[in-house]
């Protein structure tokens, strides 16, 4: 146990004396929200709501569209990125010094699981300075849903990374793999735009997607959708079915954590026959 | 006398070449174990086997009663280990590597403070506790993981060539410590080395050449096998001199860059005669005793290393610098 707490907290020790790591995440997510976003909301707002000011779109808000997944974006790079510790780890020797002491191979691969989770979480509640700037109003109540989702959603992406970066050994290689892998799996999620209208075979795509159901959480806890008028929540493409059936808040949570259990067993028994 | 290491049949081989040809020996209780043999003897190889950090192919060995490939995590918790490489994380403080390495080997906390001081004054880091190990030399950075290696009190500490790059000072301290170590806590060390000196000390040393044990046994035993002492000599004419050599006192002869050695009985009377005698105008001439390099130089048919020739038997600059 404590075996997991150190390894854990070596790497939020880490974050935290890396400024120009904690500067640099502000980065992509300004870019997106503010440069993308901004960008493309005069344009968004007219296509949907048209000139009418009396149509329910007129309310569309593209920014405070992207917001929810902006963070769903920062969870997940972050989370699955922690990971790329482990590649260094393995190329500057101090994964030596963890495999051959005598915490077991799967505290080591929880810690680490759990060590990119926290640190995710944490750049994830960063954003919300973004929250003055684009008219989204956020409670304290929302802040405290928002805290178990991001873990939810982070530890699932850690694993993902803990298993990519158990069967490589160098870092570049690391960071290739990650980026092919989330760049779709983004753009399929629902974070940059409303999945509305696409094509069958990408349907099924954004179906079996994690990240659909993760940033639809988010969307969930931020947008509150209930208090919505229906065309509005259907243009933002919040009515997320499967199998034809709306899927609710408490399904998300069983398909993200059932994924994530898949995921950490799966990169548990890999990081386990890792040779030092 | 108890044993620690049982080693039984142990190989491992990468595709294709063995690296460790079956490996058969013991270690006690307490000692100090040199292995001793050039680079790519298979030292390192046997050495992370012992520590499991490598599957054996074949064989197995006991550390502190616990099997190597069953018992992995109760033989990492009984040892200390010490590598070639650093393994410290840079990012981080002395203080917080030490931390964590209390931590990974359950150090009780009521504990932690003492040792870490205890083995940072060991190794004069106390004033460096709280900096970034970044901005450490790399003589602190090898004090600081030797340091970290004694946290856990550990019954074997494997050290790899633990010494490489240390200066001098540094290397006497470590050693004093070492020694106060084996004394103090009884621990056993287990090192590995191409250094004469430090083999010197260990209380046993096993040989090692290409995968194989070629000689096990305390290093005066190994030294007196070899017996006698050796005489080296430069000359004007080193070919005519050999030649002389070989004839006059049936020696065998070994060449180097700078003159030429062979080991004869009863040195110290014989110098006087040699020099009187000798027709070929000498250079230099000096005796000394046999060292663990004559012992590698007899059981292999070449020297350990070139450049680390014993610098303990005065006079010898001239085969130091040899082969550079």
């Amino acid at each position: 146990m404590e075996g997991i707490l150190a390894i854990w907290q070596r790497d939020v020790i880490k974050f935290f004396r890396d400024r120009p790591r904690i500067l640099g995440s502000f980065a992509m997510p300004f870019m997106f929200l503010i440069l993308f976003g901004s960008g493309m909301s005069g344009a968004m707002s007219s296509m949907m709501g048209g000139a009418s000011p009396d149509s329910p779109l007129a309310d569309f808000d593209f920014v405070q569209f992207m917001f929810p997944g902006i963070i769903g974006l920062t969870v997940f790079t972050t989370a699955i990125f922690s990971s790329l510790s482990v590649v260094q780890d393995k190329e500057f020797g101090y994964m030596k010094e963890i495999l051959v002491s005598p915490i077991s191979r799967v505290s080591i691969a929880i810690g680490k699981v759990l060590g990119g989770s926290t640190v995710a979480v944490i750049q994830g509640l960063m954003m919300l300075v973004f929250v003055p700037f684009i008219g989204v109003s956020i409670s304290f109540l929302m802040i405290l849903k928002l805290i178990p989702v991001m873990f939810l959603v982070a530890f699932t992406l850690s694993s993902i990374g803990l298993l990519i970066a158990s069967t490589l050994k160098t870092s570049q290689g690391f960071q290739m793999v990650v980026q092919v892998l989330i760049f779709p799996m983004l753009f399929l999620s629902g974070a940059m735009f409303p999945l509305n209208g696409m094509p069958a075979w990408m349907n099924v795509l954004v179906k079996i997607n994690p990240l659909t159901y993760s940033v639809d959480m988010f969307k969930k806890v931020i947008l509150e959708p209930a208090n919505m008028a229906p065309a509005l929540r259907e243009a933002m493409g919040l009515n997320l079915t499967i199998f034809h059936q709306p899927i609710t808040f408490a399904g998300e949570i069983f398909v993200v954590a059932g994924l994530g259990v898949v995921f950490v067993v799966l990169a548990t028994m890999k990081f386990s026959t890792m040779e030092a | 006398m108890d044993t620690i290491i049982e080693v039984k049949g142990l190989k491992k081989y990468y595709k294709g070449t063995e690296a460790v040809k079956g490996l058969d020996l013991s270690v006690h209780k307490g000692e100090i174990f040199g292995f001793l043999g050039p680079n790519g003897a298979g030292k390192s190889t046997t050495i992370n086997m012992l520590s499991t950090i490598i599957k054996p192919s074949e064989g197995h060995a006991k550390i502190n009663g616990f099997d190597n490939v069953k018992e992995k995590n109760k033989v990492r918790a009984s040892i200390g280990l010490i590598f070639q490489a650093s393994t410290l994380d840079e990012k981080l403080t002395a203080n917080e590597n030490l931390k964590l390495h209390c931590k990974f080997y359950g150090v009780k906390k009521s504990l932690r403070e003492d040792r870490i001081q205890e083995v940072l004054e060991i190794v004069d880091l106390t004033d460096k506790r709280y900096k970034i190990v970044e901005t450490f030399s790399g003589g602190m950075k090898r004090r600081l993981e030797i340091a970290r290696g004694l946290l856990n009190y550990p019954k074997v500490l494997f050290l790899d060539e633990p010494t490489v790059g240390l200066d001098p000072q540094t290397r006497a301290h470590l050693w004093d410590y070492i020694l106060k170590l084996k004394e103090k806590a009884g621990i056993t060390i287990f090192l590995t080395t191409h250094s004469m000196e430090e083999a010197e000390i260990c209380d046993r040393v096993a040989i090692m050449d290409h995968g194989e044990l070629i000689a096990l046994d305390t290093p005066d035993q190994l030294k007196s096998k070899v017996g006698g002492d050796i005489i080296h000599v430069s000359t004007e004419a080193n070919q005519a001199a050999k030649a002389l050599i070989e004839e006059r006192y049936e020696a065998e002869v070994t060449e180097d860059g700078e003159g030429l050695s062979f080991r004869v009985e009863n040195g110290s009377k014989l110098l006087i005669d040699f020099v009187k005698q000798f027709d070929i105008p000498i250079k230099s001439v000096n005796l000394r005793r046999p060292t663990l390099n004559d012992v590698f130089l007899q059981l292999a048919g070449r020297e350990i290393r070139e450049e680390n020739v014993s610098t303990k038997t005065s006079g010898n600059r001239n085969l130091a610098r040899r082969g550079r």
